[in-house]
């Protein structure tokens, strides 16, 4: 109950003064280019990884990228820029 | 991004995971603080990534709380690329080995060939290059180069008269030419004999030809002297005048001499200093000590040294550096004037040919001027004035 409250503040606070919502709602920030790069910021770790899919785990639920010839060029604790022929990106929500 | 470059140069390891949980393995891996590339997902169960070297340790670490096998299978940079140089350093020493050899070697002066000179001369320029240093194994930079050589062996060996001194490769090949006798004279075509300059002359000597002078006439330069045609009008005959027709002719000289010179002496003390050099940094290799000459005169000489057949850009430079010695010579006004007319017959005879004869010297003004003195003299001379001119004859 309040967990939704406060989140509802947040959205509120976001829209009202035009705060970046990514910071102030702990969303993840996704960058592509074309199709080739995908560039996730704020993510909570990786829970599978092949070469057709990459599932990260978010602060509220799941990313999936889906596509070919993955290879995750860059991993640290929030980001990694993943390589390959990307044809989906779905967002699971919980 | 990180800079790939410096992971390179600090050496990576590929690693491959084998097993379940290869997620979670990467996961701890990032959140240990080890930084994971380019991961590549081979099968469900297999995995590649790299990491650095220095977090090899830490790897170990985390993979023994997880379900994954790890094996090393690709390793990069620097680190690898010593430990596998040293490794081979056999092989590498052995390259060392060889291009020091073949330096070396070509450095090395390995025939020494004489072509042109009889056996007995041969023998001798052979001895004279000897007491120079030139034999087979000398090395070459030691040596003097051809030029010099070249001046030496026909200053010290009489019997020569020129000699080709030629590198080739890491051969010297010296190409003589002996002192001939002359051969016997051609026949000379008929010429006439015609004066060089004006003169009086003052007598004659005539072999063949008409003469059209006698003594005491004064001629012009160019002036027919003997004819070389002979014979009564009508029946001439064309011969090769020859002969010698000496006249007094005159000369003007001035001198200038200063009453002080300073000139420098060798005093014969001299310290060496040797370098090898490459472009223009010379570095020293023998020869410390600082001279304590008060004048010096300094020589240097360069020499390339070789590989194979070509020079190379490194040079060996020998610099010599010689005490000299100030000397001060000071004359008085006589002793001046004396010194220059000294001067000025020398001078003269060193142009005049052998047979001229200086007959009287006149001094037709000397005068001093600040520090120095100044003569202008006037020679008569005896001396051959004929010189040939061809008679070109008619068709």
């Amino acid at each position: 109950m309040v967990k939704k409250w406060r989140q509802q503040m947040k959205r509120w606070m976001a829209e009202k003064l035009e705060l970046p919502a990514d910071i102030m709602m702990d969303l993840p920030r996704i960058t592509m280019v074309g199709h080739i790069h995908i560039y996730i910021e704020n993510h909570r770790g990786l829970l599978a990884f092949s070469d057709k899919e990459l599932r990260l785990l978010l602060r509220n639920g799941q990313l999936v990228v889906r596509g070919e010839q993955f290879v995750i060029k860059t991993i640290l604790p929030e980001e990694i820029l993943l390589e390959g022929k990307i044809s989906q990106v779905v967002y699971i929500d919980e | 991004m990180k800079n790939e470059w410096v992971d390179t140069l600090a050496g990576s390891v590929r690693v491959k995971a084998r097993g379940k949980g290869i997620e979670r393995l990467i996961n701890a891996c990032v959140r240990q603080g080890i930084a994971v590339w380019n991961v590549k997902k081979h099968s469900a169960d297999t995995a590649t990534f790299f990491i650095k070297l220095s977090d090899v340790k830490r790897l170990r670490h985390v993979a023994r709380q997880s379900e994954c096998k790890l094996s090393f299978v690709g390793r990069t940079g620097l680190p690898f690329f010593w430990r596998r140089a040293w490794r081979n350093s056999g092989f590498w020493l052995g390259l060392l080995l060889f291009i020091a050899m073949v330096f070396l070697l070509s450095n090395i002066v390995w025939k020494i060939e004489i072509k042109g000179a009889a056996p007995e001369t041969e023998h001798q320029i052979a001895r004279e290059l000897k007491r120079m240093g030139v034999e087979r194994g000398a090395f070459q930079f030691l040596l003097d180069d051809p030029e010099t050589l070249q001046k030496k062996l026909t200053e010290r060996v009489p019997d020569i008269t020129w000699v080709g001194v030629e590198w080739k490769g890491t051969s010297l090949h010296f190409r003589v030419v002996e002192k001939e006798i002359p051969e016997p004279k051609k026949p000379i075509p008929p010429r006439h004999l015609v004066a060089k300059k004006e003169a009086v002359i003052a007598d004659l000597f005539v072999e063949e030809g008409q003469p059209l002078v006698s003594v005491n006439d004064y001629v012009q330069k160019g002036q027919l002297l003997v004819s070389g045609i002979i014979g009564a009008e009508g029946r001439t005959k064309f011969v090769p005048a020859s002969g010698k027709v000496f006249g007094e002719t005159w000369y003007k000289s001035t001198v200038v001499l200063p009453l002080e010179t300073t000139f420098h002496v060798l005093t014969g003390k001299f310290t060496e200093r040797h370098y090898v050099g490459i472009g223009r940094l010379l570095i020293p290799v023998w020869g410390w000590k600082k001279p304590v000459f008060a004048h010096t005169i300094v020589e240097t000489e360069k020499r390339p040294f070789r590989f194979w057949k070509w020079d190379l850009p490194l040079y060996y430079e020998r610099i010599t550096i010689r005490e000299a010695e100030e000397v001060k010579r000071r004359y008085t006004w006589e002793e001046a004037f004396a010194e220059a007319k000294e001067i000025a017959r020398r001078e003269l005879r060193a142009k005049l040919p052998e047979e001229a004869a200086i007959r009287s010297e006149k001094v037709l003004h000397q005068a001093k001027e600040n520090g120095k003195v100044r003569v202008e003299l006037h020679y008569e001379v005896i001396e051959n004035i004929a010189v040939p001119q061809p008679i070109v004859q008619g068709d």
